[in-house]
C-alpha cells in the first residue's frame, strides 16, 4: 500500500479537515493508495498577496518536511497556490503534486483554453503566477470571480443555495463571453459545487483536489517525480532551520489561540 | 469493468499488435481496466509528410468511430502524432486520448522544459506541428533524433544494441546542450527502450503509451472528458461514408 500525505494549508479542527477529506469521494475509482491528511500548524489568514505567499511556503513545508523520513510515497498540496511545492521539490525525491500547475495542463489536454473560476478576486495572483510560470499566457481564456469572501474553514457548507447558482451564472460567462473550453475550479475548497456545475455547464470541470490523488497515482505507477534538473537540490540544506522556523510558527500559532 | 481502445497506426499482424500491447504491462492499472489493441485499415507506410498524417487520420477515424457504440469507455490512439484525435473528439464524448500533446504537457507537470527524443529526422516536422498548435515551442528545448529509420513493426527488437546507446548520447545531448529537464519518448514504438533510458538518464523520461493509459484511467475516474467546445460535433456526420473510404484494404 502506497502512502500519501496530503497537506491542507490552515491549521483547523477535526471537524472541519473532514470537509476537506471529503474531496475523495468525487473519485469514482480510487486509486488503491492511502491518503492521510494533515493541516498545518500556522498559516497566513488568507492567500491573497505574496506576503501570505511568502509564509505560506514555511507553513506548508514545514508539514512536508519529513514525509519522505516517515515512510510516505508522494506529497499533496492542498492549495491551488502551489505553495511550498518548489521548496519540498527541491529537497525531496517524492513526488510533491500542486493542483495549480496540474490543473492547468490537464485543462489543455482537455480543449483549447480554460477559465479560472474564483470565489473572490484577490485569488487572482496566485493563477497568474502559475500561468507565467508555465508560459501559457495565450491559453487563459479568463479569471472570473463571484465577488464573494471564502471561508476556508466551513467552506461552501450551508451557503449552497446563494453561491452555486452564481458560480454556475459566472462560469457561463468564462463559457459564452471569453471562449473558456474547460473551467477550473480556482481553489479545492469549492470542491463541494463540484457536481452541481459539472452537470450544468455545456464544458469540463476541473475539481482541482480530486485531480491530484489521480496525478499522484499516475507519477507513482510510472515511476515517475519532478525533474532534479528543474528543482536542484540546495549546495546546503537547512532542514534544521526550516524545522526551528516551523516550530516557532506553531508555538506563535499556539499562543495566538 | 473499464474497457479501453487502443488504435494502432498501422495495419499490422497479431504477434505485431502483441509487441506494440507489452506496453500495457509495464504499468499498473487499475482494476477492472481492459485494453483492446486494434489495427487501423489504411495508414501511410511511413510519418514524414502531409500526405502521410492525413492518411492516418483517416484511417485511426475510422477504426475509432463506433467505439462508443462497441461500449468502449475511452479510446486512446498509440501514435505521438495524435492522428485521428481530433476528428475522434468530435464525434465521440467517451475520452480520446493521443500521447503527444498530452506527454508535452504533462513533462511540464515534472520541469519547466522537455526534449522530444525522435526516432528519425524526417518525422521531426510533425513533433514542431504539434508543438505550434499547443503555443509550447519556447518550453521545448529541443526535438533530437537519433536517426534510425523506424520500423512500425518489430520496433526496436534485433536492434537494442545498436539503437539503445545510441538513443541513450543523443539524450544526453538534450540534457547538457539544449536544457532539457525532462525527456519524451518521440514514439510509443520506443516503449522497450525507456527503461534503459530512464535508469541512465539524470531527468525524467516520459514513455507516452503507459502515460497515456494512466491519464485516461483518471480522466474516467474524475468524470472528465473533452471539451465539445473545442471539438464540436459535425452537422451532419458520416460514419458509414468513413467506413466505406476505407472498406477492403487490410
Amino acid at each position: 500500500m502506497k502512502r500519501v500525505l496530503v497537506i491542507v494549508p490552515f491549521p483547523m479542527s477535526e471537524e472541519n479537515l473532514l470537509q476537506r477529506k471529503q474531496q475523495m469521494n468525487a473519485l469514482k475509482s480510487r486509486p488503491d493508495i492511502a491518503f492521510d491528511f494533515r493541516a498545518t500548524r500556522f498559516a497566513p489568514s488568507n492567500y491573497v498577496s505574496y506576503h501570505d505567499l511568502a509564509l505560506a511556503d514555511f507553513s506548508i513545508a514545514d508539514v512536508g518536511l519529513r514525509a519522505q523520513d516517515e515512510g510516505f510515497d508522494a506529497i499533496c498540496v492542498d492549495s491551488m497556490s502551489d505553495s511550498g511545492v518548489n521548496l519540498l521539490r527541491s529537497i525531496l525525491d517524492i513526488p510533491v503534486i500542486g493542483p495549480g500547475r496540474h490543473a492547468m495542463l490537464t485543462a489543455l489536454m482537455l480543449g483549447e483554453k480554460f477559465s479560472l473560476l474564483a470565489m473572490w478576486d484577490r485569488w487572482s495572483i496566485l493563477y497568474k503566477k502559475t500561468i507565467a510560470d508555465l508560459g501559457i499566457e495565450a491559453r487563459c481564456a479568463s479569471i472570473r470571480s463571484i465577488g464573494v469572501r471564502p471561508d476556508n474553514q466551513a467552506l461552501l457548507q450551508g451557503k449552497e443555495d446563494d453561491i452555486f447558482p452564481l458560480l454556475e451564472e459566472t462560469a457561463l460567462k468564462c463559457v459564452n463571453e471569453d471562449g473558456a473550453d474547460v473551467i477550473i475550479l480556482g481553489s479545492t475548497t469549492m470542491h463541494q459545487s463540484h457536481a452541481y456545475l459539472s452537470s450544468r455547464l455545456p464544458v469540463p470541470v476541473i475539481n482541482p483536489g480530486p485531480l491530484t490523488y489521480r496525478m499522484v497515482d499516475i507519477a507513482l505507477s510510472l515511476g515517475l517525480s519532478h525533474s532534479k534538473a528543474a528543482y536542484p537540490a540546495p549546495l546546503s540544506p537547512k532542514t534544521e532551520l526550516l524545522r526551528r522556523i516551523g516550530d516557532r510558527g506553531a508555538a506563535f500559532a499556539g499562543s495566538a489561540t | 469493468m473499464t474497457k479501453i481502445l487502443t488504435i494502432v497506426p498501422f495495419p499490422m499482424s497479431e504477434d505485431d499488435i502483441a509487441r506494440r500491447s507489452r506496453q500495457r504491462d509495464v504499468v499498473k492499472l487499475d482494476a477492472g481496466t481492459e485494453i483492446t489493441f486494434r489495427p487501423v485499415r489504411v495508414s501511410s507506410e511511413s510519418f514524414m509528410s502531409q500526405h502521410d498524417w492525413i492518411l492516418m487520420d483517416l484511417g485511426v477515424c475510422a477504426a475509432g468511430q463506433s467505439a462508443q457504440q462497441e461500449g468502449f469507455d475511452a479510446v486512446c490512439v498509440d501514435t505521438m502524432s495524435d492522428s485521428g484525435v481530433a476528428a475522434l473528439r468530435s464525434i465521440l464524448t467517451i475520452p480520446v486520448l493521443g500521447p503527444g500533446r498530452t506527454s508535452m504537457l504533462y513533462a511540464l507537470s515534472l520541469g519547466s522544459t522537455f526534449s522530444v527524443l525522435t526516432q528519425w529526422q524526417p518525422a521531426n516536422l510533425r513533433y514542431r506541428k504539434v508543438l505550434r498548435e499547443l503555443g509550447l515551442e519556447r518550453q521545448c528545448a529541443s526535438v533530437r533524433s537519433f536517426d534510425i529509420p523506424p520500423d512500425f513493426h518489430s520496433l526496436l527488437s534485433g536492434k537494442e544494441d545498436k539503437a539503445f546507446p545510441l538513443m541513450l548520447e543523443t539524450a544526453r545531448r538534450c540534457v547538457e546542450e539544449d536544457g532539457a529537464e525532462v525527456i519524451c519518448l518521440g514514439s510509443t514504438t520506443m516503449h522497450e527502450a525507456h527503461a534503459y533510458l530512464a535508469e541512465r538518464l539524470p531527468v525524467p523520461v516520459i514513455n507516452p503509451g503507459p502515460l497515456s493509459y494512466k491519464l485516461i484511467e483518471s480522466m474516467l475516474a474524475l468524470g472528465l472528458t473533452h471539451s465539445a467546445r473545442a471539438y464540436s460535433p459535425p452537422v451532419m456526420p458520416k460514419p458509414d461514408l468513413m467506413a466505406a473510404l476505407v472498406a477492403g484494404e487490410e
